[in-house]
C-alpha cells in the first residue's frame, strides 16, 4: 500500500466519522466489564445528544475491535456545572456497553473533578462516583436539583435527619446522600442524567439497528449478566432449546431474577431433557427460593430423576412448596418411587422437619 | 338447648357454647384481654379472631374470662394456637393457661399450623371458671379458642369442617339475629371507604360503613401509619377531613390525624358507623348483591346489612369475591396491555404473567430512652433477618414470594416481617450506638398493597398513563408517578428477602375513568380502593390513599344518583353521565 493511498484511506475514514482508536488518551479510570476498552481499534461517530443545558451536544462514538466487532460506546464529555448561578466546565470520559449500560468512566489528568468548593475530587470521590453512576436506579433519577438541594444532611452522622423522609417520593434523606458525592451534588446530579438519559436510548435505538444472531450469541456466551439476560430475551424458545448448554450454566450463575426468567420461558420438553433437569435440579438447593418454588412446580415436565433430586432437600421447602411437592404426587402417583416414599417416611418422623405434619397427612392419606 | 346456650353466651359477654360436658370459648370474647391484642386480619384463612400477645419482646399482661360449667368433674382440654415461627429454635410465642389461678403444666404454642394443642385432663371444681392466658415471651403468643370436653374427642382441625363445628358449638343459626337496611353499604373503613361514606352521607344517602378495627384509616390509620400520597383532585373538601400530614411513615403522629380522621366521619349522623365488625359473607342473585353478614370481632354477634347498592373498599376484594364478582391476581405479560417498560423488563412487566405482586410491609420505630436497654437474643428471627441491622422500618419493609398468596397466606407474610424486624434490631441493638434505644411501635397489622383488582367495563393500565387518556367520565387523577416495587433479593441475593426497591414512572397528569369504579358482572357492585379495575402496573401509581380516597368519594356521589333514578352503577355512565360529573365538579362547594 503506497503512502498516497494511505493518506486517502485515513481522510476517507475522518470524513465519514470514523476515527481511529486512540488508546492512551481513553484510558478509563473505572471500568465494570473486563479489557474490552484495550481491544478497541476503531471508533466511529454514530449519533449526538443534548447536554441538560439544552445547548452543548454531546457525540458518541461506537467502539469496535480489530475484527469490526462493536464492543462499547464512549464519549469524551465536556458539560457545564451549575450551583447558584455559577458555572464551571466539567471534562469526563464516559463509556457505555452496547446496551447502553454505564460501565466505566475517566478523567483527564489535567482537569480533575471538582466539587462546589472547588476542592477537587478525591480519590474516594472518583470511586464513589463510579459507584453511583453504576446505579441506574439512583434516587437522583426522579429528582429535579430543586428537590434534592438542601435533602442532604448537614451533618451526616445525624440519624433523625436522616430518618426524615423527603415529601416528594419517599426517599429518605440517607438515600439522598447515598447517592452523590459529598460536596458534589451537582457534579453527580448532572452526571448522572447526561449518562442514564438520552443518550441511553440512543444507544438502544442504535443497537436495535445493528441485532443480529451473531451479535446475540456474543451476547449469550459472555460474562455479562445484562449481556446474557438480553441474550435470552432474544431467542426465540425453540432457540433456547437449541443452547440448552448455557442457558442451563447461565441459570447456575445468574441473579435470581433472570432463574425466574429462565424457568418461565424453558420449553417443557427442553425441561424433560435428562442433562437439563439433573443440572437443573442438582443445583436445588442453591438457586433461591423462588426458582425452588417454580422448579417443584415444573417438575411434571422434568425428567424422572427430578422427584428425587427434591427429595433431598425436603427440609429446605417452604410451606407451600411442600404441599405443591406433594400435590404433584396425589397428581402423579406413579411418580412416587420407593426411595423417595421411604425419605417421605423419615421426614415425617423426623422433629427437625418444620412441616413434617403435611407429610404425615399426605402419608396418612395415601 | 342451643338457644339456651346462646343465652348464656350473650349473658356473659362471651362466645362461648355448652353442651351437657363441652364447652368452647373463643378467646376474642375473653372479658379482659390484658395486654393482648384481637387480630381479625385472618380470619378467612384460619377460621377466627384471635388474641395475641403482641409485647415487643415485653410479657403482656394476661388476659382473662369467666366460664359456667354445667357440671364439675374431669375435663379434656385443647387450645387452638400456633407456633408462628416453626423450626430448630424454642417456639417464640408460648404462653400458659391458669384456671382458677392454677396454671397447668402445658406450654402452648407450639405446633408449626393452627391447631388444637392437647393439655390432657384438668379438675374443674366450681361451676364458675376463670380462666387466665398467660405469655411467656411477649413474642406474638396466639390463641384462637379454648375447648373442654368430658368427652377425649378432639375438634376438627380446620377447614369447613370445624367451621361447622364451631357453628354448632356456638349455637349459631344460620342467619345473623339482626337484619338492618341502608341506602348504601361500604365495607372497609380505610381512606376510600371513609371517602365514599362522606360523600354518599353528604348527600342524604344513610350509609352504613362496616370496618374491622377499631380505628378508621385502614393504612393511614395510627395502627399502620402511611402517610396519604396523591392529590386531592376535585375531592380536596372531603380528602382534607381523613388524610394524613407527610410525617415519616410510622410516626406516632399519625395518631393526631387519626382523632380528625375519626372525629369527622362521626359527626355525619347518616354515616352508622360498625367498628370491629368484619364481614365474613355476602350474597348475590341473578348478579345482584342481596346483603353483606357481618361479625363483631370481639363479641361474635352477627348482623346481615341490606342495601340496594353495596361499595367494596376491603382492599382485598372479599365482597365483590363472595358475590362472585370478576376479578384479576398476579401479574399480566407485559404483552397484555402493552406495559413493557424496557428499562426494567422483567422487573416491572414480565414476558409471561405470573404471581409476583407487590408485597405487604410491616410498619414499625424505635425510641431514644434516657436509660440503656438489652434486647434478647432471638434464634427464631436470624435466618430471616440474616445479618440486617436497622432500628427503624421505612415503606420498603415489604414481603412478596412467588410461593405466597398476599390474602391466602397473609398471616405468614406477617408473621415472616416480624421476624425480619426483631431479628433486624436484635442485630442492630448489639451495636454500641444504639444501646439507648427500644423499640418503641410495632404494627401487627399488614399494610397491603396489591391483592384482589375487580374487573370493570374498563381496566385502567399503564397505557392510560401513557395516553394521559381523557375520559369522558374521568373522575379520579393523579399526577404520582406510577411506581412497582421489586424485592431487592431478585437482583442481589445478598439482600434480606424483606426488603424492596421501588421503580418510578415520571409522568404528566392522568385520569382514572368512572367506569374503573363498578363490577363489569355484579350490577348493584362499586368498588375503591386497590381493589377496584385496574392492571398490576395501572395500579403502581393510584394505589396511594389521597387517590384511592378520591375513588371512594367518585363512588359515594355515584350513589347518591343511582338512588336518585333508582339504577345501577353502570347506568350512571350511560344516562346520568353529565349530571354526575357536574355533581362532582360542585362537591367542594357544597357546604352541610
Amino acid at each position: 500500500m503506497t503512502s498516497h493511498f494511505r493518506l486517502l484511506i485515513f481522510i476517507l475514514l475522518i470524513t465519514t466519522g470514523f476515527r481511529f482508536y486512540e488508546k492512551n488518551t481513553r484510558e478509563p479510570l473505572h471500568f465494570s466489564m473486563k479489557k474490552e476498552w484495550q481491544e478497541i481499534t476503531l471508533a466511529e461517530n454514530k449519533f449526538s445528544f443534548l447536554g441538560l443545558d439544552s445547548i452543548m451536544n454531546h457525540m458518541v462514538q461506537l467502539l469496535s475491535n480489530e475484527l469490526n466487532q462493536p464492543r462499547l460506546f464512549y464519549c469524551d464529555l465536556e458539560t457545564a456545572v451549575c450551583a447558584d448561578g455559577e458555572c464551571r466546565l466539567a471534562r469526563i470520559k464516559i463509556y457505555w456497553n452496547l446496551l447502553g449500560n454505564y460501565v466505566g468512566y475517566g478523567i483527564h489528568s489535567d482537569e480533575p473533578l471538582t466539587k462546589y468548593d472547588h476542592d477537587p475530587f478525591i480519590k474516594d470521590d472518583y470511586d464513589k462516583l463510579h459507584r453511583l453512576f453504576l446505579d441506574n436506579n439512583s434516587v437522583l433519577r426522579r429528582k429535579t436539583m430543586y428537590e434534592l438541594v438542601d435533602k442532604v444532611p448537614i451533618d451526616p452522622k445525624s440519624k433523625e435527619k436522616y430518618n426524615d423522609v423527603d415529601g416528594l417520593s419517599s426517599a429518605t434523606k440517607k438515600d439522598i446522600a447515598d447517592a452523590v458525592v459529598k460536596g458534589g451534588l451537582y457534579s453527580c446530579y448532572t452526571l448522572w442524567h447526561l449518562i442514564h438519559g438520552e443518550a441511553k436510548e440512543k444507544m438502544k435505538s442504535y443497537l436495535k439497528s445493528i441485532e443480529s444472531d451473531s451479535l446475540n450469541t456474543y451476547f449469550l456466551y459472555s460474562d455479562y449478566k445484562d449481556y446474557q439476560l438480553h441474550a435470552l430475551k432474544y431467542l426465540s424458545k425453540e432457540e433456547f432449546t437449541k443452547h440448552s448448554s448455557q442457558v442451563t450454566k447461565i441459570f447456575k450463575e445468574a441473579q435470581p431474577m433472570t432463574r425466574t426468567y429462565i424457568l418461565k420461558k424453558m420449553p417443557d420438553e427442553m425441561l424433560g431433557q435428562k442433562e437439563v433437569s439433573k443440572n437443573l435440579y442438582n443445583d436445588f438447593a442453591s438457586v433461591g427460593i423462588n426458582s425452588r418454588t417454580q422448579l417443584v412446580n415444573r417438575l411434571k415436565a422434568a425428567s424422572d430423576d427430578a422427584p428425587s433430586l427434591v427429595s433431598n432437600h425436603l427440609n429446605i421447602l417452604t410451606r407451600n412448596q411442600l404441599k405443591s411437592y406433594l400435590q404433584f404426587f396425589d397428581d402423579n402417583p406413579e411418580k412416587l418411587t420407593e426411595s423417595i416414599a421411604l425419605k417421605l417416611n423419615q421426614a415425617a418422623k423426623s422433629k427437625s422437619l418444620t412441616y413434617g405434619y403435611l407429610v404425615e397427612q399426605f402419608l396418612d392419606n395415601d | 338447648m342451643k338457644r339456651l346456650l346462646h343465652s348464656i353466651a350473650l349473658l356473659l359477654v362471651t362466645c362461648l357454647a355448652q353442651a351437657q360436658e363441652q364447652i368452647l370459648v373463643e378467646a376474642e370474647s375473653f372479658i379482659n384481654s390484658g395486654g393482648w391484642v384481637v387480630d381479625p386480619q385472618f380470619v378467612q384463612q384460619m377460621g377466627s379472631p384471635y388474641l395475641m400477645a403482641h409485647g415487643m419482646g415485653n410479657k403482656v399482661a394476661n388476659a382473662s374470662t369467666k366460664i359456667d360449667f354445667k357440671e364439675k368433674g374431669i375435663y379434656h382440654l385443647w387450645v387452638r394456637t400456633k407456633n408462628w415461627a416453626p423450626g430448630n429454635w424454642e417456639a417464640p410465642g408460648r404462653f400458659q393457661i391458669a384456671i382458677d389461678g392454677k396454671k397447668i403444666k402445658q406450654t402452648f404454642g407450639t405446633t408449626p399450623s393452627w391447631s388444637w394443642e392437647y393439655a390432657g385432663t384438668t379438675s374443674i371444681k366450681s361451676k364458675k371458671v376463670e380462666i387466665e392466658l398467660i405469655d411467656l415471651t411477649g413474642f406474638n403468643g396466639r390463641c384462637d379458642a379454648i375447648y373442654f370436653s368430658q368427652e377425649n374427642v378432639a375438634p376438627p382441625s380446620s377447614g369447613e369442617e370445624l367451621a361447622n363445628w364451631r357453628t354448632d358449638k356456638l349455637g349459631e343459626t344460620s342467619e345473623p339475629e339482626k337484619t338492618a337496611s341502608y341506602d348504601l353499604v361500604i365495607t372497609g373503613g380505610g381512606v376510600a371507604g371513609c371517602a365514599a361514606a362522606i360523600a354518599a352521607a353528604e348527600q342524604g344517602l344513610t350509609v352504613a360503613l362496616i370496618h374491622d378495627r377499631p380505628l378508621l384509616g385502614g393504612n393511614a390509620s395510627s395502627e399502620i401509619r402511611v402517610h396519604t400520597l396523591g392529590i386531592y383532585g376535585k375531592y380536596k373538601r372531603i380528602l382534607q377531613l381523613i388524610d394524613t400530614e407527610h410525617y415519616p411513615n410510622g410516626s406516632f403522629k399519625a395518631k393526631y390525624d387519626q382523632e380528625k380522621r375519626d372525629k369527622n366521619v362521626k359527626q355525619y349522623e347518616n354515616i352508622h358507623l360498625f367498628l370491629n365488625w368484619r364481614a365474613y359473607d355476602a350474597k348475590s342473585d341473578n348478579s345482584v348483591v342481596k346483603y353483606v353478614d357481618a361479625r363483631q370481632t370481639a363479641t361474635g354477634e352477627r348482623m346481615r346489612f341490606v342495601a340496594p347498592r353495596f361499595v367494596d373498599s376491603t382492599g382485598d376484594g372479599w365482597i365483590g369475591y363472595w358475590a362472585g364478582a370478576d376479578f384479576s391476581y398476579g401479574r399480566e405479560s407485559a404483552n397484555e396491555y402493552g406495559e413493557a417498560w424496557d428499562e426494567w423488563g422483567e422487573l416491572w412487566s414480565p414476558e409471561e404473567p405470573d404471581n409476583f405482586v407487590m408485597g405487604s410491609s410491616v410498619l414499625w420505630q424505635n425510641e431514644k430512652s434516657e436509660e440503656e436497654s438489652s434486647f434478647p437474643e432471638l434464634p427464631w428471627a436470624m435466618n430471616i433477618a440474616m445479618g440486617h441491622k436497622a432500628i427503624a422500618g421505612e415503606w420498603y419493609w415489604e414481603f412478596s414470594r412467588n410461593d405466597l398468596h398476599q390474602i391466602d397466606d397473609a398471616e405468614e407474610i406477617r408473621d415472616h416481617l416480624l421476624r425480619g424486624i426483631y431479628g433486624s434490631f436484635a442485630n442492630a441493638k448489639k451495636l454500641e450506638e444504639n444501646k439507648f434505644y427500644k423499640l418503641q411501635w410495632v404494627s401487627y397489622l399488614v399494610g397491603k398493597r396489591e391483592s384482589r383488582r375487580f374487573i370493570g367495563d374498563h381496566i385502567f393500565t399503564f397505557q392510560d398513563v401513557l395516553n394521559h387518556t381523557k375520559f369522558p367520565d374521568s373522575v379520579v387523577q393523579e399526577i404520582r408517578e406510577i411506581d412497582v416495587h421489586f424485592q431487592q433479593n431478585l437482583t442481589d441475593e445478598t439482600k434480606p428477602d424483606f426488603l424492596s426497591k421501588a421503580l418510578f414512572y415520571k409522568t404528566e397528569k392522568y385520569y382514572i375513568p368512572y367506569r374503573s369504579l363498578y363490577s363489569r358482572n355484579i350490577s348493584n357492585l362499586f368498588m375503591a380502593g386497590r381493589n377496584f379495575s385496574c392492571s398490576h402496573v395501572g395500579l403502581g401509581g393510584p394505589r396511594v390513599m389521597l387517590t384511592t380516597g378520591q375513588m371512594g368519594a367518585a363512588v359515594g356521589l355515584a350513589a347518591a344518583l343511582c338512588k336518585k333514578y333508582n339504577v345501577n352503577p353502570r347506568a350512571i355512565y350511560t344516562d346520568h353521565l353529565e349530571e354526575y360529573m357536574n355533581l362532582i365538579e360542585n362537591n367542594n362547594d357544597q357546604s352541610f
